[in-house]
């Protein structure tokens, strides 16, 4: 009798369990601990930067440098819709989670790339966003994802369904806002910035209550008169001193600081009417993540000319410098140089070109860089290296904590820079000035660079046609994931640039990087292609349905 | 913040009639700012034409400023000028305005050359590369408008071999092959594994890096140099005459605007 029932309960019990809509394993849910644990978790990629640190670096091994070329595209998710992927999208439960262009969203299944559920936002005819019409991802905690919108709003959805739980303004589109920035959650707030540094904005860094949607804190990156560097914009300039932040920033749970690039000031390229320092442009932040307050700051290019927003990853790591562990937050520039930043009080440790700069000789004894002459935009035009685009740009970089290398994709490209007096118009494009194609420059290239952090020096480079802005990844086994501007990903040895593998995707991977993680005890490569996604992953005999 | 006396004036709504930045010193800045980044490349950075047209007589040849700034506004369909994208109206009258004091009362234009005799010089020495109206060869840039869109100058300077303009599609590159036979031709595309070239038999293909030897990016064009010696400057005449009849339709009889970026 009993072995006859125990088999008939269990039956029971599980029909019960669906009719009454409970689980036998319960979606999980992400907690602050999961936000902490990073990637530890092999499947999930729960945050912009994989983890708090931004490295890009995945403890993944499954896929080496001797099994990489193997690789085969497993799926392709078609968004069809307009506008390119600038995406890192989010995995959790074996389920992607995607952010696309013009504030389309996506769950969709990470074994078949199949749509579970699509989030399309109504947007107005007259935005201000400057620069394409992006969104580069996601933010998680509990059963909620947090998206930024490119008429200034803050979103919570349901995981589950892609409703919106909570709409929040950020700040008025029509004055100049917009957000493309991926949320970063850090214990319960979550925290995002606004873009607008071409449209005359007074930007900042907000936190929201991840519950309610309630703001907590804001932190304006243009400090007013009589507050501390306040005194850094002549006359009334501080009101459309731009310095956005629309790239993710990191957190450092020992400090429980937050660390944040803030872009260019406005206007972009004549200077004479924002005489001084401009404050807190072009700067690295570090904010305390409860309150918003400034615990230090560092001003990679004072009284920038030039569009050189410092909206990069601002990368952590602890590095042996003075026969010490140093804690540090490391950068590779758009203005052309490498930085390594003491993450404890600011102080550069390191500053040394990653590319051709002719702006600067480097930097003093004050931390400030040393100018030459000549580099300052007029009406008549004056020609410098690196171009508005930069060195780099908001394109996530990697570093590999094992070999001690910062990955960069680089650009060395000089252009002849214009700028001029400009009336400011409530959004209207307030840049003062543009660039043109240098004279008689070198054809310009792109090129993925291996810098140690330590020294600044370069260890590798693997160079091709055209610059492009791929992000990167890297993982323990010792690769390097990236793309060229013509459409291929392509895997590097980590240790010496040397190229293993590449497929010709039809898009380019552009202002992201692809990620990685394990779905049924598979590794996957996913990269955003145009405005497709490609999974990737090792080859194996298909299942065909019986 | 600035003090351009006619900052307040209603762009949008009224257009004026005639220049209303005309003169005035801010916006000349501006207006040569604007003008070096979005016109010099092709109009020169004097105005008097590069691969676009010479600006500097276009007031004496009759045109109005409500005319010139419909035309930088909206480009010129079915030629390389571009509507004038993320252009607010201040920004095209400062242009306007830096233009006018490059005006200079043009040369008058000479009906110098015999076009019948530069299509002959033509179907002899450059319609081997050169298309005209679907005859002639693929290496080079067709040339069936070409006289809507080059100025004689830069046309001049091209065939001399004082200008190397090598757009994008006809850069030329030699390829090695392992045996080291070398072709040559444009190149067409390019990638980490690979590039895609028009050799000089016309022959369109795709090589693996990988199959070759070597990719060499070249400097100078597959275009020979036509100097003094080789093309005199009667014959030079005859043929930018012709050229400059090279008149065709625009490949597409449907002009294409792209739509306006929401801001």
């Amino acid at each position: 009798m009993r072995t006859m029932v125990r088999p008939f309960g269990i039956v029971l019990l599980t029909a019960l369990a669906a009719l009454t809509g409970l689980a036998q394993e319960a979606a999980p849910i992400v907690s602050s601990q999961d936000l902490l644990n990073g990637l530890k978790d092999p499947g999930r990629w729960l945050m912009f930067g994989g983890n708090y640190s931004g490295q890009r670096y995945s403890p993944l091994t499954q896929l080496t440098p001797e099994n990489v070329g193997r690789l085969q595209p497993q799926w392709v998710f078609q968004t069809e819709t307009l506008g390119r992927f600038e995406t890192t999208s989010l995995l959790l439960d074996n389920v992607l989670y995607v952010t696309g262009a013009t504030n389309h969203a996506w769950a969709l299944d990470a074994r078949t790339g199949k749509q579970i559920w699509r989030y399309r936002r109504e947007l107005p005819a007259n935005l201000t966003a400057c620069c394409g019409l992006v969104n580069k991802g996601f933010g998680a905690l509990g059963d909620k994802l947090f998206m930024t919108t490119l008429d200034a709003h803050l979103l919570a959805f349901d995981k589950r369904t892609g409703k919106i739980l909570w709409d929040v303004t950020m700040e008025d589109y029509k004055a100049g806002y917009a957000a493309t920035i991926a949320p970063l959650v850090v214990k319960d707030k979550v925290i995002a910035g606004v873009a607008g540094g071409e449209f005359g904005c007074r930007c900042f860094l907000d936190a929201y209550d991840a519950q309610t949607g309630k703001r907590v804190w804001r932190f304006y990156t243009v400090p007013a008169p009589g507050e501390p560097g306040g005194d850094s914009w002549s006359g009334d300039s501080w009101k459309l001193g731009g310095a956005s932040i629309w790239t993710t920033g990191t957190y450092d749970p020992q400090t429980n600081l937050i660390f944040y690039g803030t872009g260019n000031p406005g206007p972009d390229f004549y200077g004479e009417d924002r005489k001084g320092d401009n404050l807190y442009s072009d700067s690295m932040l570090a904010l305390d993540a409860d309150t918003g307050k400034l615990r230090w700051h560092y001003q990679f290019t004072p009284h920038d000319v030039h569009d050189w927003d410092s909206t990069q990853v601002p990368v952590l790591a602890d590095l042996p410098i003075g026969g010490s562990t140093r804690p540090v937050v490391m950068t590779a520039n758009r203005n052309g140089l490498f930085y390594t930043l003491d993450r404890t009080t600011g102080k550069p440790l390191v500053a040394k070109p990653f590319v051709n700069v002719t702006w600067t000789t480097g930097i003093g004894a004050d931390g400030r860089p040393v100018l030459r002459p000549g580099q300052v935009p007029d009406e008549k035009g004056s020609t410098t290296c690196p171009d508005i685009t930069g060195g780099t740009n908001f394109n996530p970089p990697a570093y590999d904590p094992a070999l001690r290398l910062f990955f960069v994709n680089a650009r060395e490209v000089c252009a002849t820079f214009f700028g001029w007096p400009q009336d400011y118009k409530p959004g209207q494009v307030y840049t003062a000035g543009s660039q043109a194609k240098a004279p008689g420059q070198d054809k310009p290239f792109g090129v993925i660079r291996a810098i140690d952090p330590v020294t600044g020096d370069r260890k590798w480079e693997f160079r091709y046609a055209n610059p492009t802005l791929a992000g990167l990844l890297s993982t323990a086994s010792g690769l390097v994931f990236s793309g060229d501007d013509g459409g291929n990903v392509i895997a590097l040895d980590a240790r010496t640039g040397k190229l293993l593998w590449g497929f010709q995707m039809g898009s380019a991977l552009w202002g992201t990087g692809p990620t990685t993680y394990i779905v049924d005890g598979r590794q996957y490569l996913l990269v955003p292609t145009g405005s497709a996604l490609m999974a990737f992953a090792l080859p194996r005999e298909q299942k065909l349905p019986r | 913040m600035l003090s351009i006396a006619v900052a307040n004036v209603a762009w949008a709504q009224d257009k004026p009639t005639k220049n209303p930045l005309e003169g005035n010193p801010e916006a000349l800045k501006g207006g040569m700012g604007l003008f070096r980044t979005r016109c010099a490349a092709c109009h020169g950075v004097d105005a008097r034409g590069v691969r676009g047209p010479d600006l500097t007589g276009v007031w004496a040849a009759g045109a109005s400023d409500t005319g010139l700034f419909e035309t930088v506004q909206k480009g010129r369909p079915g030629t390389e000028m571009p509507p004038g994208l993320f252009m607010s109206d201040e920004d095209i009258w400062k242009t306007l305005a830096y233009l006018k004091t490059l005006s200079a009362t043009p040369a008058p234009v000479s009906a110098r050359g015999n076009a019948a005799n530069g299509e002959h010089i033509f179907s002899a020495r450059c319609s081997r590369c050169h298309q005209v109206d679907g005859r002639g060869g693929r290496l080079g840039p067709d040339l069936t408008r070409i006289g809507l869109t080059r100025a004689r100058a830069a046309l001049t300077n091209q065939i001399r071999g004082a200008l190397e303009d090598l757009p994008s599609g006809y850069e030329p590159v030699t390829l090695t092959t392992p045996q080291g036979r070398a072709i040559r031709g444009v190149k067409k595309n390019e990638d980490v594994f690979s590039v895609q070239i028009m050799d000089t038999t016309e022959r369109i293909q795709g090589y693996l890096r990988s199959d070759l030897r070597e990719v060499r990016d070249e400097k100078r064009s597959l275009m020979p140099k036509f100097g003094p010696e080789v093309l005199n400057e009667s014959d030079l005449d005859d043929l930018l005459s012709y050229l400059a009849t090279l008149r065709g339709p625009a490949p597409s009889t449907t002009a294409f605007t792209p739509p306006a970026i929401p801001r």
